[in-house]
């Protein structure tokens, strides 16, 4: 009966160890495969940022930048990961300035097609004719401008009111004037001091009485 | 003298005090846009001499110009004109001074008013006018071809007249202040 009891220990014994020794073995493999998953990761970084740092990846600015995103948000603790992210970083840095830059030269050309189109093209208005008069430093182009305004009003001789002051019913002018001198003045003294106030137009629709107010 | 002769100039003084009062003393805000008014003329005549002046400008410019810049003034108005080589001071039809002005033998003309402000504030005088004087600073620069460089500053007086006016435009009539300077005399010249 005791030889019966110390054989059964003995079997129990060698079960446990067994499965001891089981379980060291799996956790030693578990180990061994998450080794070789961060070992795989830290490869796949470092190959995915060398393609972002070299030109031939294909993708676009928001793409590349969305990829090193996902890197940087892996936390790997790899110094040549580390280091590669930092040079990705600057170079995409670089490259969004540029992209910027050169977004910005785009509007200004744009903005600069779009005014010459108008000047060319568009109906100038009364109040745009008086600064281009007043800012032009070209006697020739100052010339063309007040003969094209000149055909929105009736005659040359159009009487122009400029108003210097008003008090409650009392309105004071200054000298009346016609519109060629007006546009004339502006052509000489460079500067544009009124504003307009009111417009009186005949059934042609030009302009037979023109008010201006001191801006 | 009769008693009628002193009975009509008794008349006519009292008629004269009448109008004088009778004309009502205009507001600040009024007298304000007055005075600019009237100191924006005389920087406009700085800017019309510095292009008569101008040997760049074209000869038909200068012309109109001329004739923009007479409009400024009162008939009979003079011009002082002085110089650091002569003591004396000229005084020309405004006509003659810009003509003149335009005929200068220098190759390069730069003619520039700075400092304009009032000496004399306008104020109303017994006739309705209101006179005043502004006085300005002119630089002039002349220069040749051979290297001769004459420069100066003037000081010089404007006196300024404005006066309520009236006229009819398109069947309204407008009232308005008409601002017309006068004599400009010279005060100063110094070099450079």
């Amino acid at each position: 009966m005791k030889n019966a009891n110390r054989l059964l220990i003995l079997i129990f014994i060698v079960v446990a160890s067994a499965g001891v020794f089981s379980c060291k073995s799996q956790k030693k493999i578990a180990a061994e495969q998450a080794a070789a998953a961060e070992s795989r990761k830290i490869a796949k970084a470092k190959a995915d940022l060398e393609e972002l740092l070299s030109d031939n990846s294909g993708l676009s600015l928001d793409e590349k930048e969305s990829r090193l995103k996902v890197i940087k948000d892996m936390n790997i603790e790899d110094t040549e990961v580390k280091d590669l992210i930092v040079k990705v970083d600057e170079k995409l840095k670089r490259e969004r300035e540029a992209l910027m830059a050169k977004e910005r030269a785009a509007k200004l050309a744009k903005e600069r097609e779009d005014q010459l189109r108008n000047e060319n093209t568009e109906q100038k208005s009364l109040d745009d004719y008086f600064k281009l008069i007043a800012n032009s430093s070209n006697l020739g182009t100052s010339n063309r401008y007040i003969g094209e305004a000149l055909q929105l009003f009736a005659s040359d001789e159009v009487p122009v009111l400029i108003i210097i002051s008003k008090s409650g019913n009392i309105v004071d002018y200054d000298r009346p004037t016609t519109i060629k001198k007006y546009l004339e003045y502006l052509k000489d003294q460079k500067v544009d001091r009124n504003k307009i106030d009111n417009v009186v137009y005949d059934a042609n629709g030009k302009i037979t009485e023109l008010e201006l107010i001191k801006k | 003298m009769n008693k009628s002769t002193i009975f009509l100039s008794l008349i006519l003084i009292f008629t004269a005090v009448i109008t004088v009062v009778a004309q009502p003393e205009i507001s600040p805000e009024r007298k304000l846009a007055i005075d600019s008014l009237a100191l924006e003329k005389v920087k406009d005549l700085g800017k019309y001499i510095s292009i008569i002046g101008n040997k760049d400008t074209p000869f038909s410019e200068a012309n109109r110009v001329i004739d923009r810049a007479l409009e400024l003034f009162s008939d009979g108005s003079q011009m002082g004109v002085s110089s650091l080589n002569n003591k004396d001071i000229q005084y020309f039809g405004i006509r003659e001074y810009f003509q003149r002005l335009m005929a200068l033998n220098y190759d390069r003309v730069k003619i520039e008013w700075f400092n304009i402000e009032y000496i004399s504030d306008l104020v109303r005088q017994p006739d309705g006018r209101y006179v005043g004087v502004i006085t300005i600073y002119q630089r002039f620069t002349g220069e040749s071809d051979d290297g001769m460089k004459y420069v100066d500053t003037t000081k010089k007086d404007i006196t300024v007249y404005v006066e309520r006016k009236q006229t009819q435009i398109q069947g309204r009539v407008i009232g308005f202040w008409d601002v017309l300077l006068g004599d400009i005399r010279v005060t100063e010249t110094k070099p450079g």
